[in-house]
This record gives structure tokens, C-alpha cells and sequence, in this order.
């Protein structure tokens, strides 16, 4: 496993109640592992929880990253081992460039505008019309949220979580993102995708249920996919979007197996 | 004078480091008015059609005097440098400037001090921009390493009915010292007055005041005060945006951000509004401290400390 959490519980900041209790599931090199579930079941809290973030600490369990307990490891340091997160809502920050902000995170300083320039097009943006750009109001959403792209794969790391990559983003461009999102699988980099939309899990290998803070099942994705629809008290057309979508990447016999095992 | 060998090349140096083209100072160079001054000596003036440009040399510095000639409009920048390679001593400038009606002109003025240590620059400085303007003042200022400049300029500055005056002011390089600067700008009907002012204290020895008011006297009259510094070990910033909207319809804001680093540093920010007409809009925002803990962990998630992260939001800030 690449990163792996064993019976980790996130209280909040008071530490007055738990957001996240006692979670333990796998991450696999090279795959994309969705946290699917609905909201405020703390799929965000656990992907800032994973990267370190000053405001998030947890009062119990482990977190190992290549083997190595990483639980008391700041965010730079995790950032430093190849971890990063590229955010919901990226923040928007005045005179920094597209150029500046993506080299940020690049190591090596060999060609770096040629890397940059690279991590750029991967994210279907032109590098000449972006790369003086500034990360602040001028660019729309959607081109804030390739940029952040960019910027972790720019990195090379070897997981990126990726928070609701989605959120607020029309159809046409989700169906560009699941494409983005292949090539980085492709960079041998592993994506921890968080999101609570069934078609943008289908381009998971593997998943995990989050139900009020408690990890419910970790499995192949489209088994993860019935639990969590079944859970939340599946209707019937719900039950045919699902085996529609899933008849677009998997065998029929497959799915059906799945939905008779779960008896939906 | 028609070369820089002739001119304290540490002063133009200097220029370099704000991505300034240090020929553009340079009489013979360029298709721009220009005056360089080394310390209370006139080094060099260059006049373009459209725009007279006078000096007189007093006792501790200059008088000067530019004048746009009416429906002038120029491309090129205005230059005015005001150099000093000495450690110590007092230079006094006095500009008048007269952008007469229907004229577009930037004036592009650098203030160099980068041997600094007892210097005092003052400047008394007069605008008057007639009617269907547009005048952008852009002043940079270093005052070199030692903490050892005090500064106190003041302005006045008077922007008539419909034209637009853009006021930027960038003190990001080098140890400030001392500064003390006053500006007054008093805006007619239908008139924009931007103004915009960097500046960073990077020590213990670095102190800056910086008083910035706008008095929107026309109907109409617009403007926008944005103030952003940077206090380091000990450093200290104090920002004045003062805007009265005194005029039907007026609309005012004052916007002042500034960060405190280390121990001993501090920022403070005092905006002050004020209407008299009912119909008038003022506002002002402020904030001290630190940056969101967001924008941190975006770039700590990339692999920076905090420390570097500020610094790099810092640079961002006053647009380094």
C-alpha cells in the first residue's frame, strides 16, 4: 500500500466532537481510489487530515505513507515525501503568476519553464495564454481549478488528492477533468479522488464509503458504488443510472453479480 | 551629459532591481522628456515636443517644473531621477506639475539613495491636471542598506473634471529608514483617482508613515486607496487612507492589507472616511497580521515552509 490509515479519529479544532471515527483503508500504488459519500460525511476533512494541515490533527491511530509513519509529520514534510492536494476551491491570490505558482513545487530546477509549460498542457490549457497569467480573479473557475492541476502535477508527486475536483464545473468540462485525470494516473502518479458523484468515481479502480465519519466499506469501486447507493435508500431510477454508467467501463455479468450480492 | 559612464552608476544600479530600464534616464537616450539629478546638481534635462521641462538649482536641491502643453499625449513616459551617492546630506525638490487639458502622459520617477546613512530627502511636490486627463505618476524609491535615509515627501495634488489620475508609490527594496510621506489629492466632477502604495520595513531601524487622502470635491467623483506593507524584525508600517466624500454621488474605498513578520514588528492602519452628502458612498476594509491560513497550506502543500510561503506571498503582495 502507498498510503495506508489505520483507526484514525479527526475531533474537530474544540476538540469537542469527531468528524472522522476511527477509518482504516488502503491506498494501492498506481490506482485511483475514490472517497465517495455524501455531504458533511467528512470526505474534505479526511483528505486535509491526509496532507497534514495545521487545523487537523488526529487523536488516534496511524498514518504510513510507503511504510513509513508519517503521523506527526508537518505538511511541508508529507509535501517533501511526494504527497499533495490540489484544493476544492484553489485560493485566488493577486499578483502571483500561473508561472510562479506551478514552478513553486518543482524540485529539480532544470527546465523548469519547460516543465511547467508541460503540466500546463496536460491540463488542456495553453501555455502561452496562461502562463503570466496571474491566480487571481481573472481566471474563471474552471481555469483556477486546471491550474491547480498543473501545480501538483508539476510536482511529480507519487499520490495527489484531489478534493471534489468537480465542484462547480459544467458538464462538458467534468468529462474533460475524467480524461486529466487519466493522463496523470498515466505519470505513474496515484490520485486519492474525494467526491461525492457516482460518474466521476467511475474512473476509480478502488473505494471507499464515508458515512458520518465512519469508514463503511473499502472494495472494487462499483461494489463500494451499490453499498453506498443502497445505503442511502436507492431508487429505481437511481438503480438504472447506476447500471448504465457501469455498463460503460465493465462487464455485464460483472454488475449484475454486484447488485444480486447487495440485493438491489 | 549623454551617457550613464558619467552618472553614479550605483544609483542607476538600483533601477535595475525594480525591472527598470536604466537607459531611459539617460538624456540622448530614448524618445522621452527627461531630468536626472545627482544629489542638488541638475545632470541632465531633455525636453520632447508637447512637454517643457525646467530646472533651477537652489541651495539644497531643485525647483522644477513640467508642464504637458494641452492636448499632448505621449507614449513614452516622463523620467525624472532623483540620485544621491552620498552617505549623507540634504536634498530638497521641489516639483510643480501642470498637466494642462485633453493630455495623456505617464511620469515615471525613481528616487535612488543606495549609500544612505544621515541622508535627508524632502520634496514639496504641486499637481495640477486640468480638464480630460489622464496622468499616471509611478514612483519608486531605495534607499539602500543602512537604514540611514529620511524621507518626507509631500503633495498636492488637484485633478480636474473628468480626468483620471493614477498615483503609484513602491518602497519594496533595500532598508526604508525613515519616511514620512503626505499626500492630499482633491478630486473634481466625474474625476478617478487610483491610488496604490507598497511599502515594506525590513528592520528594527526602518519606520514608515505614509498618509494617503483623497477629498472627492466633484460630483461623481471616484476613487480607490489600496495600501499594502510588510513589517519584518522589528520593522514598523503605519498606513493612513483618508477619503471625505463631499460631493453628490461620490463614491470612495480605501483598502489596506499589510503583514507583520517576526518579533517587534508592527503594522498598524488607520482609515479614516467621512461623508458630508447624502448621496456619497465610502467605504474602507483593513487587515493585519498574517495571510489566510489557506493561501499557507495551498503553498506548503507544495512543498514550502511557512516561512517561505510568506515570503513568497509577500512578494506577490508588493508585487516584487
Amino acid at each position: 500500500m502507498l498510503l495506508e490509515l489505520k483507526n484514525v479519529t479527526v475531533p474537530t479544532l474544540d476538540q469537542k466532537k469527531t468528524i472522522i471515527r476511527n477509518i482504516s483503508f488502503g491506498v494501492k500504488e498506481g490506482s485511483i481510489h475514490a472517497i465517495i459519500g455524501p455531504n458533511g460525511s467528512g470526505k474534505s476533512t479526511l483528505a486535509y487530515t491526509i496532507m497534514g494541515l495545521n487545523n487537523y490533527k488526529i487523536s488516534n491511530g496511524k498514518i504510513y505513507f510507503d511504510g513509513k509513519d508519517i503521523t506527526n509529520f508537518s505538511v511541508t514534510e508529507r509535501a517533501k515525501l511526494g504527497i499533495t492536494l490540489a484544493w476544492q476551491e484553489p485560493a485566488r491570490i493577486d499578483g502571483l503568476s500561473v508561472f510562479k505558482y506551478i514552478s513553486l513545487g518543482i524540485r529539480n530546477e532544470n527546465n523548469i519553464k519547460e516543465k511547467v509549460k508541460e503540466a500546463l498542457k496536460t491540463v488542456n490549457l495553453n501555455p502561452e495564454q496562461y502562463l503570466y497569467r496571474n491566480i487571481d480573479e481573472s481566471l474563471s473557475g474552471g481555469e483556477r481549478k486546471r491550474v491547480e492541476l498543473a501545480a501538483a502535477i508539476a510536482m511529480r508527486p507519487r499520490l495527489i488528492i484531489l478534493d471534489e475536483p468537480s465542484a462547480g464545473l459544467d458538464l462538458i468540462v467534468i468529462e474533460d477533468f475524467m480524461n486529466i485525470f487519466e493522463k496523470i494516473k498515466n505519470l505513474d502518479i496515484t490520485i486519492l479522488l474525494i467526491t461525492h458523484r457516482e460518474d466521476i468515481g467511475m474512473v476509480a479502480n478502488y473505494g471507499t464509503l464515508l458515512w458520518k465519519g465512519e469508514a463503511i466499506i473499502t472494495d472494487e469501486f462499483p461494489k463500494v458504488m451499490v453499498k453506498y447507493c443502497k445505503k442511502a435508500g436507492l431508487k429505481e431510477f437511481c438503480k438504472r443510472k447506476l447500471f448504465e454508467n457501469f455498463m460503460e467501463c465493465y462487464e455485464e455479468d460483472y454488475i449484475n453479480n454486484i447488485f444480486k450480492e447487495e440485493n438491489v | 551629459m549623454s551617457n550613464k559612464e558619467e552618472y553614479p552608476v550605483e544609483v542607476l544600479k538600483s533601477l535595475e532591481d525594480y525591472n527598470i530600464d536604466i537607459r531611459d534616464f539617460i538624456p540622448g537616450h530614448g524618445k522621452s522628456a527627461k531630468l536626472l539629478l545627482d544629489f542638488n546638481k541638475i545632470s541632465g534635462i531633455e525636453q520632447v515636443e508637447g512637454i517643457i521641462l525646467k530646472g533651477r538649482e537652489i541651495e539644497n536641491g531643485i525647483i522644477a517644473d513640467i508642464i504637458i502643453k494641452e492636448g499632448t499625449k505621449h507614449e513614452e513616459p516622463i523620467h525624472l531621477c532623483f540620485g544621491v551617492n552620498k552617505e549623507s546630506g540634504v536634498q530638497e525638490i521641489f516639483p510643480r506639475i501642470i498637466a494642462e487639458d485633453n493630455t495623456d502622459v505617464k511620469i515615471l520617477a525613481h528616487c535612488s539613495f543606495p549609500r544612505a546613512n544621515g541622508l535627508i530627502h524632502k520634496m514639496y511636490g504641486h499637481f495640477y491636471i486640468g480638464k480630460n486627463c489622464y496622468l499616471e505618476y509611478s514612483e519608486t524609491h531605495y534607499h539602500g542598506e543602512n537604514s540611514g535615509a529620511l524621507v518626507a515627501p509631500v503633495s498636492h495634488v488637484y485633478v480636474g473634471e473628468n480626468s483620471v489620475f493614477e498615483n503609484n508609490f513602491t518602497l519594496t527594496k533595500g532598508t526604508p529608514g525613515r519616511v514620512k510621506i503626505l499626500i492630499d489629492i482633491y478630486a473634481m466632477k466625474n474625476s478617478i483617482v487610483k491610488s496604490n502604495i507598497k511599502a515594506y520595513g525590513r528592520c528594527k531601524n526602518d519606520s514608515i508613515r505614509i498618509r494617503d487622502s483623497v477629498f472627492l470635491e466633484g460630483e461623481n467623483a471616484r476613487s480607490l486607496i489600496k495600501m499594502k506593507a510588510a513589517a519584518k524584525d522589528g520593522g514598523e508600517v503605519l498606513m493612513y487612507g483618508i477619503t471625505e466624500g463631499n460631493a453628490p454621488y461620490c463614491d470612495g474605498h480605501v483598502e489596506c492589507n499589510e503583514i507583520v513578520l517576526g518579533k517587534g514588528s508592527i503594522c498598524r492602519a488607520r482609515p479614516f472616511i467621512r461623508a458630508t452628502d447624502p448621496t456619497s458612498s465610502i467605504s474602507h476594509e483593513a487587515s493585519l497580521g498574517r495571510f489566510q491560513q489557506k493561501w499557507l497550506d495551498e503553498l506548503q502543500a507544495k512543498g514550502l515552509t511557512e516561512e517561505e510561503a510568506t515570503e513568497i506571498l509577500i512578494q506577490a503582495m508588493l508585487g516584487e
